[in-house]
This record gives structure tokens, sequence and C-alpha cells, in this order.
């Protein structure tokens, strides 16, 4: 399958780096009754990801919030020991975005996001996405183009919301 | 099957951060008429690899080249962006030590030391181990009994067994 307006999202265990280190939580419980942005990347610390893609959305996280937004989640392919360091070095965390992992990828396969670049050491990660998902249904959606961060970033995602 | 004393390693292709962006890295490159002493853990970033296995190297260093030791490697089952970061904020590429990802744990699984623990996200992780290889033959072998325990693949036991 493909991300695509009105589907609902498949329930998924995902990864944090909690108050005491390492913890999951059930993406249905984020998603319930709620409005969320998710977006997803190839992984912490790859250009990209953390010089574009991330932190346009923690430029935008208050005019999200500002449009009823509840909680932006960004979802990568790593572990929590990962997103935590990626957390403190990016401040993320402090503007106000959510980093989950979906570290066996599970999800990410079960949504056809999965791609695999073994000269870059990248396996089983995840494209480019934004999502607007209400009550767990899919309201927006842009998927970029593999090595592209254009029409997934918080400025684009916001004007398309 | 675990790899032993006296087996040849595999041949692997790590991925790591070179001045172009990510590269691939043989194995057999690195420990062909070499010594070699090769340490592997779970993951980049995680309590017991940062704050103690990593380091045991790092203070020791300079006595495994007083050994004979070319190079010592790090290998984890991580990204070469992950990787590399991790090495300098923890001080392992400026001591030199070779920071090397086995991003889809093919050398891990071949050595037989890949573990998963879902509840901390670890899918085909590297156990924690240490072994001095000599023109590409394991001599020396210690694999830490628990992932969460440093003591056997410590730099410093590694160092006196030798």
């Amino acid at each position: 399958m493909t991300l695509t307006i009105g589907d609902s999202l498949p329930d998924a265990t995902l990864c944090y780096w909690g108050e005491n280190g390492p913890a999951t939580v059930q993406l249905s419980e984020k998603l319930g009754g709620r409005k969320v942005v998710l977006f997803a990347l190839p992984g912490a610390f790859t250009g990209p990801c953390s010089t574009s893609h991330l932190p346009s959305f923690m430029r935008t996280a208050e005019a999200f919030k500002a449009k009823g937004v509840e909680e932006i989640i960004c979802l990568s392919v790593n572990d929590p020991f990962v997103l935590g360091a990626w957390a403190e070095q990016t401040g993320a965390t402090a503007a106000g975005i959510t980093l989950l992992g979906d570290a066996d990828g599970s999800f990410t396969k079960a949504i056809g996001m999965d791609f695999t670049a073994p000269p870059i050491g990248l396996i089983g990660r995840s494209n480019r996405y934004a999502t607007l998902v209400e009550d767990g249904k899919i309201t927006a959606v842009s998927i970029d183009e593999p090595g592209v961060c254009d029409i997934s970033t918080g400025e684009r995602f916001l004007d398309a919301i | 099957m675990t790899i032993a004393v006296g087996d040849t390693l595999p041949d692997a292709t790590f991925v790591r951060m070179g001045p172009d962006g990510p590269e691939a890295i043989q194995l057999g490159d690195i420990v062909r008429g070499k010594k070699v002493v090769l340490f592997g853990l779970p993951g980049a970033f995680t309590p017991n690899c940062d704050a103690a296995h990593v380091p045991s190297f790092i203070r020791t260093k300079p006595q495994f080249e007083a050994k004979g030791v070319d190079a010592i490697v790090c290998v984890s089952v991580n990204d070469a962006h992950i990787m590399r970061l991790w090495g300098v904020n923890s001080g392992a590429t400026e001591a030199g030590i070779l920071m090397l990802g086995d991003a889809d744990s093919s050398f891990t699984k071949a050595i037989g030391m890949e573990f998963s623990n879902p509840k901390v996200g670890f899918y085909d992780r590297s156990k924690r181990y240490s072994m001095l290889v000599e023109d590409g033959v394991v001599t020396i072998l210690n694999e830490e009994p628990a992932t969460g325990q440093c003591e056997i693949s410590a730099g410093g036991t590694l160092l006196d067994q030798m």
C-alpha cells in the first residue's frame, strides 16, 4: 500500500527516548481522537533530515498548533538511543517535536514507504513524507521523491493543509 | 555459528563517513597482513557502549600499539551518519579508532553475534565482544556473557591477554 487520503494508518509499536531511557508507545494512542502531523525521514543525523526536514517542522510547530494540530511526530527507522542523542543535538523536543522510532521498520514497510540503499548503509529506512492524521485517518499527505526534501517540509505542508 | 579462535573472519563490507559522504570499506583490506583489534557492541549512544566499552579502547590504544597492533576497529549495526557523529562525540575518532557500521548486520550475523531486544528497539544488533585478529585469523576472542556488561570484552582485558 501507499499513503492515501481517507485511509486509516495501521497501529504500530514505536520507540522513543523517555525520561528513564528507552520506552515504547502505540501509534494508535497518539492518533485516537486527535489531530496529528506525522512526518517521516530516512534517518537521524543524515544530511537533509538534520539540516532541512526536521528544522522545517521546528520552525513551523507553532503555526501547525494554531491550525489545531495537537502533536507533531517525526518518525524514522532508528533506535531510542539514537533518537535521544538526536533530540539533544537538534533541540527538537524543546521545539515541540516528538521523535519516534520505527526500530524494526515494520510500520514503514506496512505503509509501503520503505527503501534500501546499501552503498550508504540505509537498510529498510523510510521515504520522506508528511501526513495530517485526524482520529487515525489520513486527511492530507505529501510524499517526496527519493533524495528530495521539498513538498514534505514544514512550510510546504503547512500551506497544503 | 559463532566465530571461534582459529577461525578466519569472513570478509564484510562496512560503511563509514568519507570526505564525500558515506563510503564502503572492506574488512579484508583492514585485516590482511595486519594485527587488528576488533570490538563489537550493541549500538551508538547506548550507555554501556558510550560510557565504558569505547573509552576502554581509547585509554589503552597506545599500549595496544606498543604490542604491535596496527588498527583498532569498532563495529556496530548502525549507519555511517550515526557512526561518524558518535565517533566525534565519544572521542574515538580523534583517538584513531575506526568507527565502522555493519549497516545490514551481515557481518554480525556471519560471525554469530547478532541479538534482538525489541523492548529497546534493537533488531539484529551486535553482542558485546572483543577480538584480536592476525592476518584475518581470530587469535583471541572475548564475548561478554550479557550485553549489559562490559568487563571481559573491555580493552584492558584484551591487553592483559596479549
